[in-house]
């Protein structure tokens, strides 16, 4: 059954109209969620006792960092899926995402220097973390780019979904960069295996606006998909009875 | 005719694509003491970095048209279409690409090292380092090359830079392991172990996406 829904899923077609039927629950839901959290951190958090009010771009910044790398993860699992199984709709994912996951990136860099003004005292430094994460944006520009320069869309799939295959080594390197070197940037506060570092009352709307900034960047893979499949399929009859 | 002695006359044919790295690679390190203070500290300082970026950029000279001629003239299709073993074959040509640039190359990294630091010991170990980043590049770049066939070099160049940079981390670390005399073998076989997957993924990969070129 899972396997049926599965196939039935990955054609373009279902993904569109099942997308469509609950996009705007997620995107009301998301927007909520982030606001709510936003109003929390902002207005109703204590300040920090070492960086005063300037650790509130958190509720931007971790979400935007976090979500850099985690679209990278989903492509790349995407171009397994669409090497292996051919499946159309993962080589649409895979090129929906790319440009989404260079904007949070490029967010993430900005909120991180402009967070670093006050904090140490630089907007830039040439820190394992920082240089990983620049790569990790020049990487999604070259993917965005390596599609661009082909005109054959079907060729051009399979050269990129080799290449975020092979890119994905950067991934842990950024992960892991804070753990390895010994730099500016702070290890991770929040992990899957220990107490998280953080005082509760920032941790909440954190946590509210990671699942919020979450939920509303999906709704941006799912426009930026619907794009790629009207752009793709366009000779299609059913896009055409859909339009 | 053996397809690796095949690979190393076309190559030899092609002086411009074999000797050009190399010389890039020398005038680079010649004008390196001309734009520092020539203090032997000073020398010494940036003197590693600029090592691996020179031997990055060389290889990167080296695979700019590792393909392009025989995809223009249609040889590359026919090879795929004829021989059975299209990876070996791309196998063979990366390691006579690294025989006649790569080793050259570590051999004059030798030199060089044993010119700026004066300790031969150090050099002696950057040489291993040198040989063994040089076929990891060379890999790298190829993957680069094949990807962007015939849209011109700086595409394949951007692309595949940034996968290079987990090798210049650990270049950058064997160096500090080798000032401080700890830990130099353990990253030796690191890159040996990464060069070993390298070697045997890379052919593959590069043959599908020739094929998809091609298809």
């Amino acid at each position: 059954m899972i396997k049926k829904f599965i196939h039935q899923f990955a054609s373009p077609k279902t993904y569109l109209f099942q997308v469509n039927r609950v996009y705007k629950y997620i995107f009301y839901f998301s927007l909520l969620i982030y606001t709510f959290s936003l109003i929390w951190g902002l207005l109703f958090t204590p300040e920090d006792f070492v960086q005063g009010n300037s650790f509130r771009i958190i509720y931007l910044h971790v979400p935007a960092s976090f979500l850099s790398q985690s679209l990278y993860a989903i492509m790349a699992i995407a171009s397994v899926t669409y090497l292996i199984w051919r499946v159309k709709l993962a080589a649409y994912l895979i090129i929906a995402i790319a440009p989404i996951g260079a904007m949070t990136t490029f967010l993430a860099l900005i909120s991180g220097s402009i967070w670093g003004i006050p904090t140490w005292g630089t907007w830039w430094q040439w820190d394992a973390r920082i240089t990983s994460t620049l790569i990790l944006f020049i990487m999604y520009l070259g993917l965005i780019s390596l599609h661009n320069s082909f005109s054959n869309f079907e060729k051009a799939d399979k050269l990129l979904s080799w290449l975020v295959i092979v890119g994905f080594i950067n991934i842990p390197i950024i992960k892991k960069s804070v753990d390895w070197w010994s730099t500016l940037h702070q290890s991770a506060s929040i992990t899957l295996t220990d107490k998280p570092s953080i005082d509760p009352s920032m941790l909440y709307p954190l946590i509210g606006s990671m699942i919020g900034f979450f939920g509303l960047i999906f709704c941006l893979v799912i426009i930026s998909s619907k794009l790629q499949i009207f752009k793709r399929e366009k000779t299609k009859s059913w896009i055409k009875d859909y339009v | 005719m053996n397809t690796l002695y095949l690979e190393y006359l076309k190559l030899k044919k092609k002086t411009r694509n074999w000797l050009g790295p190399i010389l890039v690679f020398i005038l680079i390190m010649i004008a390196y003491p001309l734009t520092v203070e020539f203090l032997q500290k000073d020398l010494e300082q940036g003197f590693f970095s600029l090592l691996w970026i020179s031997m990055l950029l060389s290889m990167m000279l080296a695979t700019e048209d590792i393909f392009l001629e025989d995809f223009n003239d249609g040889s590359l299709e026919q090879i795929l279409i004829s021989t059975s073993s299209f990876p070996i074959l791309i196998a063979k040509k990366i390691f006579i690409y690294w025989a006649m640039i790569g080793i050259p190359i570590s051999l004059f990294s030798f030199l060089f090292s044993l010119s700026i630091t004066k300790d031969l010991q150090v050099s002696l170990l950057i040489m291993p380092l040198s040989m063994l980043c040089t076929y990891i590049f060379l890999n790298l770049f190829v993957f680069g090359s094949a990807l962007s066939l015939n849209k011109g070099s700086v595409l394949g160049a951007i692309i595949t830079m940034p996968i290079a940079l987990p090798v210049l981390i650990v270049l950058g670390k064997s160096v500090i392991a080798i000032q401080f005399g700890i830990n130099y073998l353990e990253f030796l076989l690191l890159l040996l172990g990464g060069l070993s997957i390298i070697i045997t993924a890379v052919p593959f990969i590069v043959s599908y996406v020739i094929k998809a070129h091609l298809e």
